[in-house]
């Protein structure tokens, strides 16, 4: 940007040649730069990173339709954003238009800043080396919630069925498949080795705010209904060691919710920016629908008991959960449980939480590499 | 005397035809154990590419499904001792972690270098002990097995059995390849073929290389996790006793750690522990060591001295 203004204000020409030779935003060191072209009342750069105000402004550059804000974003960091773009006194949110790299979730598309340092893991992309699981989709008809229930089930490319596999059972699968490229990430890790080829059972809810809020209904699913369900169906060990459950924010909080209600059923547990929010006096300030989440981190804080033996907990440090995720490790390995605890510099969105599998997905279930010498 | 030719990984580096047209083996008919290569065996296109001769794969790997499948009461015996291994496995893993964690610090502590070593003797004799108390519970539960089911008692594992020693009768050599050591030693032991070897002239490889020896020892560096202890796993064949076989070390082990392979050395000597990374040839005759390309052996300083041809 200097270079381009250092002879004053730049010509036209020259605005086409930077813009279409540098990559956007501009990333240096820990310095990163937004630009939007184009004509606006005002825009603010929108990234929903907890600790830097919500909006922050773009200076436009004088006498160019060009607008820029520098933000300091520290080595390794990844953060999802927007541009917020006020035209005749009305705003409107769009994805970077110069940044061709973009994250979807459930609620659409951000585009993605890659700081400094960071790298997109390689076992995040598709391998063609890779054998490909398959999925395969089942019922169950819940007692509990009086309904059929569909699972989509992963099986391992090598599947049979005289041997024994762990099982996994994760929340909102589908936006994990979707979103977090689940099996491009299974695939990949057994592929590697380090993971054992093992069963994943995705689950879904179409009612999550509530059902994964501590929901009894929902924790007598998983451990009555759907778990034997999954072991009358195909081979499993039957041990808890090989039995996990694993969810992302409120499917973080049902996942250990399940457990701590049926000790000894799940013994590994993954929660990723797990929405444990909690009061220690007074009321939360987290609206109603984290009513009945913070009445259970509450009575859990209290008396965490064993819900697993091995745990794998991550969360990003530009999201608020982060001191309600720190907070509960000391209570957890106060327990005896095995905890590794993970922060990284993202927010709370999918490909966050893509990021951490290998770390979480192999220390909870080793893979054989540790046994196979080539 | 029979030759052992012992090789790393083959790849990025292929040695096995170059060792196999130096060394002179013989080639008459082949025997070929890739168990370790589980649903993969008897994939061996490339290893008749190097290998000049008739290649016949022993398949012990689908042998064994073969008789899981008609003899359930051994399949149900087979899985229950597995996973008391497995369990017993994992209690020995807390044990070694303690004592591990202990004997790295006192190797880093500041004491006078007297205090230290009387202490460090200790902990190594401590981690010693573990160790053949680890090989006494396997062997325990494996006699337990055997007491159950004996290779005479199901007809179907004596069948397979007997039909793996008449190949192994007309092949003066035997190859074994990489791949799961787990799979391949407890393959090797259903059928009995780790007993079957000692007059055969043998090549192996990563895993193969492993099972001959009569120590079999698990280690990683660079797992997603980091390192992990070495673990004793079992007993091997024992034919190359005294040495403890380091396939790929170049990519497993933290080789500038020198606290960590010093405690290995002392931890699994008298044994020596070498090497045998891709390209790596280390040749026997019989017991007898004769022959070391590119092989390097732990030493109690924590360091990597290549071995030299005697």
């Amino acid at each position: 940007m200097r270079k381009l203004f250092r002879k004053g204000t730049p010509a036209r020409t020259d605005i086409d040649a930077f813009i279409a030779a540098a990559e956007f935003p501009l990333v240096d060191g820990s310095d990163v730069t937004f630009v939007f072209r184009g004509q606006a009342e005002a825009v603010n750069l929108r990234c929903w990173m907890s600790g830097l105000n919500t909006a922050q402004p773009f200076q436009a550059l004088p006498g160019t339709d060009l607008w820029a804000v520098t933000i300091e974003l520290p080595e390794g960091s990844r953060i999802e954003y927007k541009f917020e773009i006020v035209q005749n006194g009305e705003r409107s949110l769009i994805l970077d238009p110069l940044n061709d790299v973009i994250a979807h979730d459930p609620f659409g598309a951000n585009s993605v800043c890659q700081g400094s340092g960071y790298l997109r893991p390689v076992w995040t992309v598709h391998d063609p080396d890779a054998r490909k699981g398959s999925i395969e989709l089942k019922t169950i008809n819940s007692r509990k919630f009086r309904q059929k229930r569909e699972i989509q089930i992963y099986l391992p490319a090598r599947f049979r069925r005289n041997r024994r596999y762990p099982l996994l059972i994760v929340h909102d699968g589908t936006d994990y498949l979707r979103f977090a490229d689940l099996q491009v990430v299974l695939d990949n890790l057994m592929h590697n080795l380090e993971i054992p080829q093992m069963i994943v059972a995705l689950t879904e809810s179409s009612n999550r705010l509530k059902e994964y809020a501590a929901d009894e209904r929902h924790a007598f699913y998983l451990a009555q209904e759907l778990l034997p369900f999954v072991t009358d169906t195909y081979p499993l060990i039957d041990e808890a060691q090989a039995r996990g459950i694993m969810g992302a924010s409120f499917g973080g909080v049902a996942a250990l919710h399940a457990a701590w209600r049926f000790p000894g059923r799940f013994g590994r547990l993954l929660l990723q920016s797990g929405s444990f929010a909690f009061s220690d006096i007074g009321r939360h300030e987290r609206g109603p629908v984290f009513d009945p989440v913070v009445r259970f981190m509450n009575d859990f804080r209290e008396q965490p008991g064993f819900p697993a033996e091995k745990m794998y907990m991550s969360c990003g440090i530009y999201e608020s959960l982060i001191y309600e995720n720190r907070s509960l490790l000391p209570k957890l390995q106060k327990q005896g449980i095995d905890v590794l605890f993970e922060e990284a510099r993202d927010a709370h969105n999918w490909e966050n939480w893509r990021d951490r599998l290998q770390n979480g997905l192999s220390w909870l279930f080793p893979g054989p590499e540790w046994m196979v010498y080539e | 005397m029979p030759q052992r030719l012992l090789l790393g990984p083959q790849r990025p580096v292929t040695n096995l035809g170059q060792v196999v047209n130096d060394t002179g083996i013989p080639m008459g008919p082949i025997a070929v154990i890739s168990a370790g290569w589980q649903e993969a065996e008897g994939d061996i296109d490339d290893v008749r590419e190097l290998v000049p001769g008739s290649l016949i794969d022993l398949k012990l790997y689908h042998r064994a499904d073969e008789v899981f499948s008609v003899d359930a009461h051994l399949h149900d015996a087979h899985r229950e001792r597995q996973d008391q291994l497995k369990e017993l496995q994992r209690l020995y893993r807390l044990r070694l972690r303690q004592l591990m964690i202990a004997a790295r610090q006192l190797r880093r502590s500041h004491a006078s270098a007297e205090m230290i070593a009387a202490e460090e003797r200790h902990a190594i004799s401590q981690l010693r002990a573990l160790d053949r108390h680890h090989l006494g519970r396997i062997e325990s539960i494996h006699r337990a097995f055997d007491d159950r089911i004996g290779v005479t008692c199901s007809g179907s594992l004596a069948e397979q059995a007997d039909a793996i020693r008449k190949i192994l009768d007309d092949c003066p050599t035997v190859l074994i390849t990489g791949g799961n050591v787990i799979v391949l030693l407890n393959r090797l032991r259903l059928f009995g073929v780790d007993r079957l070897l000692s007059d055969k002239n043998l090549i192996a490889w990563s895993a193969g290389a492993m099972v001959l020896s009569d120590l079999i020892v698990l280690y990683h560096d660079k797992t997603p996790q980091g390192r992990r202890d070495a673990e004793v796993f079992n007993t091997g064949a024992g034919l190359l006793p005294g040495y403890v076989f380091l396939p790929d070390a170049r990519r497993r082990l933290k080789e500038n750690d020198d606290v960590r392979i010093g405690l290995f050395c002392r931890r699994f000597s008298p044994a020596t522990s070498v090497t045998l990374d891709s390209g790596s040839l280390l040749q026997f005759e019989g017991t007898e060591f004769r022959k070391a390309v590119d092989v390097r052996r732990l030493t109690n300083k924590g360091r990597l001295a290549r071995v030299k041809t005697s």
